[in-house]
Order: C-alpha cells, then sequence, then structure tokens
C-alpha cells in the first residue's frame, strides 16, 4: 500500500562557483516513515537539505509539500511551511537556556515582561512524548552533547513540524544515546511525522531507516525500501566504481585479523602519570599508556574529554607532569621540534587549523615541520631540488590530486588534504603516528586509503596512537582500546572482546568494572 | 573637604556620566548584534557639530538633539550597510568612519560659520529640578536637581535593559550577537537585526555627541569630544556588554574625569594627566581579571554570511 507522499523535491541543482553540488536530484518522503539519505562526504547531502531548509537558494527544480509547491526562501519560510532541521553542528547558543534556545523566533507573550512559563510546561510535556526529557532551565553550555541533541529535536518539535531532518544525528554520540535517539525517531513517525535521516552510516541507516534514497557526486544513485536491499547493494551505490567492495578491508576482514594480531616486543612510547594542564584547565588526569612496535592502541571519547590534550602534552605543545619516554628517553621537557626529530609523525585532527597552509604550495606543505631536517634542509637553506623531486614522489605515491607540486595547497579537496598529511607523516622513516580523527569528513575510498597506509607502516613496526571518535574505526584497526572521559581513562578493551555499549558506558564516564 | 563640596562634586559627576552612558548604551545595542563600531569619536564630533549648528538656527536645542539624532543614524546606516550587506571588516568600516566624522564635523561647522572672532553660542540647558524629589536632602541635590540629558540617560539605561532582557525581541536581538547562523536557522532576520542595531546604537553615540556644545560649552570646537568617543570602548568592555552595568562603569568614569578637572585646577600633587589614564587602566585589569563579568557577545567584530560554506 502506497502511503501518502509529504514532501517532494523535484530535478534540484545547486552549484558554488564551478562546483556542482546537486545534480537533477529528486527525493519524495511519505507520511510516517524515516527516510534515509545516504552518500559518502561531498555526495552532496546537506547541501540538499540546506536548500530544502531555505539556507541556500537553488539553481533550479522545486520542492512540493503536500503536493503544493512551496517557495523557501529562508529558514523561516521552511519553518512555517512545517518543515525542521537538526543541523551536524548544533545551532545553538552556550549561554542561553534551554527554553530560550527552543523559542527564539516564535511568538511570545511580552507583557509585561517576557513570559515562558507555558514555554516551559509544552516542552516537558513533548520531552515526556516523543522520550527526550530535558531541563527547560539548564544553561546551553552546561549540557552534555546527547541532550545537546534533544534541545535541537524539540525546537523542531515546539514548532509542530511535519518533516524533520536529521544531519549527521548520531557524532558525538554514545551508543546508548544512539538507541534513545532511534527510538525517539520511532515515536515521532508513529505520531505521523516523517523523518529524514542523513548520514555515511551504513549501519545506521539499515538499523532505523524503512526506505532509503543514496546519492553520490550530488546525483541519485537509487532509492529503496530496507527489506528490499542488501548492504552490498548500498555500499556499491555510495562508492560506485571508486572502490573495489570485495578486497576492502573496511568490508572483509579475516586478512585484517591477521595483519592487526602481528605486534612486536619493543616498547616504543611509555607514558607514566600524565597530567596535561594545570588547575581547572587540566585536561588529562594521571594518564598512563605503553605502546610496543607494529601496535595500534585506539583512544575512543567523546570529542573533547581529554584526546587533543594527550596528543599535544605527548608532542610538547602543552605543559605537562609525568613522564613520556619514547624508546627509553624522556622526551617530555623537550621543545616539540626535538621531539619530532625521534621520528615521531603527527596527523592532527583539525587539519586546516593545525597541520595545512592553504596559501603555500603542495611541496611546501609536504615538509612542513620537517624543513629543518635532512635531505630538505642542509642546516643552512632549503635543498629545492631534493623537495620537489621528492614531492613528485609523494604526490604519486599518495596519488594526491593536484596539478604540480608547485600549486597552490588550498585549491586541494578534503580527501586530498589528508592524503598531504599522511604523504607527509610518512614521508621519513616512522616509529611512533599519533593520528587523531584520520578519516573525519572523508568518502569511503579515502577511508579505505588511510587504513591501507597505516596499516603497511604498522607492518613495518610503527607504533601507532589512533585517537577518534568513530567506534566503528577503532573496532576496526585497534589492537587495545582505551576510553577517555573528563581527561581521565575509565578503562581498557583488547581486540576480541570490543564491545559498543561497553565503550559507551566508558565514554559516559562510568568507570570499567574490574 | 567640607560636606557642600562633595555634594557640588557628586551633581558633577552624574553629568559628566551622560555622554559616557549613551555612547556605551550606543556602543553596547549594536555589539548584542555583533556589530562592533570603532566610529565613536567621529560619530559623536559630528553630531555635537551638526546638533549644534541645528540649535543655533533654530534657536531651539530640542531641534538640535533631533538633528544630531538623524546624524548618528545615517551613521548607522551607512554602517550596517557596509558591514552587513558588503560584508566589509567591521573594523576598518568603523576606522573609516571616525574619520569620515572627525573631517565631517569641521568641515560643516566651518561652511556654516565661517571663521569667527567670537564663537557663535547657544545658551546651555538649564536644570529641571523635579518637585518634591530634588528637595530630599543631599540625594534630591544630587540626583533630581539635574538636566533633562541626565534624566533621560538613567531612564534609558533602564530601557534598554527591559528591552534587551525582558522582552522576546531582545531575546532575538541578542542570539544574533551570540551565533547569527542560530538565530537565522529559526527564521531571525540577521540582517534587519543589525540594521536596526546600528542605527539605533549610532543615534545614542550621536546624543552623547551633542551633549557636549548644548550643555558644557554653549559652541562648538574641534575635538570637542577629547576622546570620550574612543573611552566608550573601553567603558563598555568595562561595563560587560549589558545596560545596568554599563551605568556603572559610566559612574565611575565619570568620577575620574571630574577627579581629574578637580586636580588640575587645585592641584594636589597627583599629576591630572595620570589620573586621565585611570579609565583605561581600570578597563586592562577588568578584561584580565573579570572574565567572568565581561561577556563579550560571542560573534562581536564578525560578519554573517549564509552561503559561505565551511569547510
Amino acid at each position: 500500500m502506497p502511503k501518502d507522499i509529504v514532501l517532494e523535491m523535484q530535478n534540484v541543482s545547486k552549484r558554488f562557483g564551478s562546483v556542482i553540488a546537486l545534480d537533477d536530484v529528486n527525493l519524495s518522503i511519505q507520511k510516517g516513515e524515516v527516510h534515509g539519505l545516504l552518500g559518502g562526504n561531498g555526495a552532496g547531502k546537506t547541501t540538499l537539505m540546506n536548500v530544502l531548509y531555505g539556507l541556500y537558494q537553488s539553481d533550479a527544480g522545486q520542492v512540493r509539500l503536500g503536493g503544493e509547491p512551496i517557495s523557501v526562501h529562508s529558514p523561516k519560510d521552511a519553518i512555517n511551511s512545517g518543515i525542521g532541521m537538526v543541523h551536524q553542528r548544533f545551532l545553538q547558543i552556550n549561554r542561553f537556556t534551554v527554553t530560550e534556545n527552543i523559542v527564539l523566533g516564535t511568538d511570545l507573550q511580552n507583557w509585561p515582561r517576557l513570559n515562558l512559563d507555558t514555554a516551559k510546561e509544552k516542552i516537558n510535556e513533548l520531552g515526556e512524548r516523543f522520550g527526550l526529557p530535558v531541563d527547560p532551565d539548564a544553561i546551553l553550555s552546561d549540557l552534555p552533547m546527547g541532550v545537546r541533541q534533544r534541545v535541537e529535536i524539540l525546537k523542531a518539535l515546539y514548532r509542530g513540524v511535519q518533516v524533520l531532518v536529521l544531519d549527521e544525528p548520531t557524532t558525538n554520540l554514545t551508543p546508548q544515546e544512539v538507541d534513545a535517539l532511534f527510538e525517539s525517531l520511532r515515536v515521532m513517525v508513529d505520531d505521523g511525522l516523517s523523518v529524514i535521516f542523513i548520514t555515511h552510516k551504513l549501519r545506521e541507516v539499515l538499523e532505523v531507516c524503512d526506505r532509503i534514497t543514496v546519492l553520490r557526486h550530488g546525483k541519485n544513485v537509487l532509492t529503496m525500501e530496507r527489506e528490499d536491499a542488501s548492504e552490498e547493494a548500498f555500499v556499491t551505490a555510495m562508492v560506485g566504481s571508486d572502490l573495489d567492495v570485495e578486497s576492502s578491508i573496511i568490508f572483509s576482514s579475516e586478512q585484517l585479523e591477521k595483519t592487526i594480531g602481528d605486534v612486536g616486543q619493543d616498547t616504543i612510547l611509555e607514558v607514566a602519570d600524565l597530567t596535561v594542564g594545570e588547575g581547572e584547565l587540566v585536561g588529562v588526569k594521571s594518564c598512563s599508556l605503553t605502546l610496543h612496535a607494529g601496535e595500534i592502541l585506539g583512544v575512543a571519547g567523546v570529542s573533547g574529554n581529554g584526546q587533543l590534550e594527550l596528543i599535544e602534552g605527548i608532542l610538547g605543545l602543552r605543559p605537562v607532569h609525568g613522564s613520556v619516554l619514547m624508546q627509553g628517553t624522556d622526551v617530555s621537557t623537550l621543545e616539540t621540534h626535538e621531539i619530532l626529530k625521534n621520528s615521531v609523525a603527527y596527523v592532527p585532527e583539525d587539519r586546516w587549523q593545525d597541520g595545512f597552509l592553504p596559501t603555500a604550495n603542495v611541496a611546501q606543505n609536504l615538509i612542513l615541520g620537517l624543513h629543518r631536517q635532512a635531505p630538505y634542509s642542509d642546516g643552512r637553506l632549503l635543498q629545492r631540488h631534493t623537495i620537489l623531486d621528492r614531492s613528485n614522489q609523494l604526490i604519486e605515491e599518495f596519488n594526491i590530486k593536484t596539478p604540480g607540486a608547485q600549486d597552490t595547497a588550498g585549491n586541494l579537496s578534503g580527501g586530498n588534504i589528508q592524503r598531504v598529511m599522511l604523504a607527509r607523516a610518512f614521508s621519513l622513516p616512522v616509529d611512533l603516528l599519533l593520528i587523531h580523527n584520520p578519516t573525519r569528513g572523508l568518502d569511503i575510498p579515502s577511508m579505505e586509503f588511510v587504513y591501507k597506509k597505516i596499516l603497511e607502516r604498522k607492518q613495518e613496526g610503527m607504533a601507532t596512537l589512533l585517537i577518534s571518535e568513530n567506534l566503528d574505526e577503532l573496532f576496526l584497526l585497534s589492537n587495545r582500546i582505551m576510553v577517555l572521559c573528563n581527561g581521565e581513562q575509565m578503562g581498557e578493551l583488547q581486540r576480541g572482546s570490543y564491545d559498543k555499549y561497553a565503550v559507551g558506558r566508558m565514554m559516559s564516564g562510568v568507570r570499567q568494572s574490574e | 573637604m567640607d560636606f557642600e563640596l562633595i555634594i557640588g562634586f557628586a551633581g558633577l559627576v552624574f553629568l559628566a556620566m551622560v555622554p559616557y552612558i549613551f555612547a556605551g548604551l550606543g556602543t553596547m545595542l549594536a555589539g548584542q548584534t555583533g556589530l562592533f563600531i570603532v566610529a565613536q569619536e567621529g560619530i559623536m564630533l559630528t553630531g555635537a557639530s551638526i546638533g549644534f549648528l541645528g540649535a543655533y538656527w533654530t534657536d531651539n536645542l530640542f531641534v538640535g538633539v533631533l538633528t544630531a539624532i538623524v546624524a548618528g543614524g545615517l551613521f548607522g546606516l551607512a554602517f550596517a550597510f557596509f558591514t552587513t550587506t558588503l560584508n566589509m571588516n567591521q573594523f576598518v568600516t568603523g576606522l573609516a568612519l571616525f574619520f569620515v566624522g572627525l573631517a565631517l564635523s569641521t568641515l560643516i561647522f566651518k561652511l556654516a560659520i565661517g571663521v569667527t572672532l567670537t564663537p557663535p553660542l547657544v545658551p546651555t540647558l538649564d536644570k529641571l529640578p523635579i518637585p518634591l524629589l530634588s528637595q530630599i536632602p543631599v540625594v534630591g541635590d544630587i540626583l533630581f536637581n539635574q538636566n533633562i540629558f541626565v534624566y533621560l540617560s538613567l531612564l534609558l539605561s533602564g530601557a534598554l535593559y527591559y528591552f534587551l532582557y525582558r522582552t522576546s525581541y531582545g531575546l532575538e536581538l541578542r542570539s544574533i550577537g551570540e551565533n547569527p547562523k542560530a538565530a537565522d536557522s529559526l527564521g531571525i532576520n540577521v540582517k534587519r537585526g543589525r540594521y536596526f542595531a546600528a542605527i539605533g546604537g549610532a543615534m545614542l553615540i550621536s546624543m552623547a555627541g551633542v551633549f557636549l556644545p548644548l550643555v558644557y560649552t554653549g559652541t562648538f570646537t574641534e575635538g570637542i569630544t577629547q576622546g570620550r568617543g574612543w573611552l566608550a570602548i573601553a567603558l563598555t568592555f568595562f561595563g560587560g556588554w549589558r545596560p545596568h552595568t554599563i551605568f556603572i562603569g559610566a559612574l565611575f568614569f565619570a568620577a575620574v574625569d571630574v577627579f581629574a578637572l578637580r586636580a588640575q585646577v587645585f592641584g594636589g600633587g597627583i599629576p591630572h594627566q595620570f589620573l586621565l589614564t585611570m579609565p583605561y587602566i581600570a578597563t586592562l585589569l577588568i578584561m584580565v581579571f573579570g572574565s567572568r563579568w565581561v561577556r563579550v557577545p560571542t560573534f562581536l567584530g564578525q560578519n554573517y554570511d549564509r552561503e559561505k560554506r565551511s569547510v
């Protein structure tokens, strides 16, 4: 039995300058369904939804709501038509209370003074009905990510939306929070709402969605009922011919287990009782870890729980107490550039902020941080020819798509920038790799590439500290996983006994029971 | 120091406070939407010059104030247009408008009056004692035996506080300065809010300027503001970007102002240049130690462009 179509987007196109972000895309949403919008990064999912929500103006195409064409020129139009959106980066005001955030922009009683009591009642009632409890008087910045997301959803429900768009809603949530979210979504669609669920995580889509549309390179690939399609069908649709799914390490794991299990004896990194920061600003408390040659130690945790501080503490970018031994030598008092000389490579989380010079050329970015060392420098001057030759080699080896080593690095796409980061890290012999969220924002073939490169070096004996917010990635690659919460070690799991709920409990601050 | 002198001093402080309050509130209002105006000195000078001429030609101080408000509004409109519509850097725009205001104030005055031996004068604004209240000993003399600007500045502080923190319009306006993208996503018109706040803010700043010739000197002279416009920026930070605390800050700045003037007349050992640096030093100290007190709007000084893709 076909259900009523609530929302239709027909032949939508959008370009940014010379980049075609959306090319003739169609989407139709039924009443009372969770519709998955699946695609890799840059597939156009978010752009399509920003068009729907009036944040971008489409160049062509139309939107129909309940059969009637509507024109959406601003978020206000979208809200008035009954379309709500929860953005990936929450659009919230940290200093306002939950209630203020939710009611902002709605009609309110102003005389004799702003009255929010009825609003609070409504928020409590909605929270109860859909399983989204919040404290209406809490200040946003005090709340954990899971609760802040509830606030975002309530914001849309408060406005009585018919169609709710969730953009990558599970980023930064623990597995328990994800389950709770999925339950709430079920209640909503049973209530007659329609939900558009944007994600690049296939497993989530298969778990919660009724129908699924796949986008690739800004084009429709397919729309299918959940029951009608296998996992492989969607993977192939997502990645197209860019990736051989059969031989991919992400999807076939026998060979992988053997590679991962192979760990050496030598201790590469030994961190003992490390505290990073002082006073109220302590980022990491008494952390201890050991890393052997050829080992990958995963670090899990909700973003902002000490991961950055840990890595920057080890690298000497932040003042520390405790000891950091690299191959037996204490480096905790050394300057960062001295530490980096000991065959240590760092791939930062925030590529644009911490690892990359967009206005410099590709070659310069490829030697950044190594530019004082041979062979790139003779101690006084940069060796121009060596640098160019080596850069061309790296561009070839890491398959960096650029017109040339001397082209402006800022023209590279996100995936290619990450290739530059990796090429730099691996351009000289590496014993220890510190790598933070290495695949954030990358599409599946690029993820595959990153994993392969890390594993290649691991087999040569490189030790890796892999900090990631992506549990699938940690489960795939790590020999062990340690969990951080509020800068403290909550516990550690061995490969073979990974359990996302156990990790989730530790991520939310429950210590591992002995 | 006898009692009379203290009462006189306190009364003068409340009078000297007026331009600081107006300029501080104007800066704050624009700032609450994320617009950081740095053209206060120029806007105040133009307000003083044009406002004075308005009053001089019509023999009506009220018309003078109105002309200053209109002139200030035009500055605000220009600021909003360059920063919000054309997306130009706020700081550079503010500096440019400062120089425009600085030059314009003298130019217009010279064109209108020419060079004269005796300065053109308007009668300065009289005190307006409030019946009954001004009879209260001490307090009555300090607070209720002032001119209308003083009452207005106090009323305005309260009114702006009510508007910003007790109405939904204020909530919306503040949300623009805290996170314009979030405000936009909820259907709040960021551009309109910023235009409104820039024009309103610049009007207040201009009123701070016209106060000087109409109440203090009775005529316009070059550089009549004596850096009060720049101090207003410091004051707004000192006052933590909130109306009620800007009022306290303005009292403090005015006290230093009056005290420095007195010290200049009566001597007293402390060089008055040193006293004049006090507000700046106090502001720096507040910024260093009072980070919880100072709640600078999160997006202060940043333009918002909806279709800009963040990488």
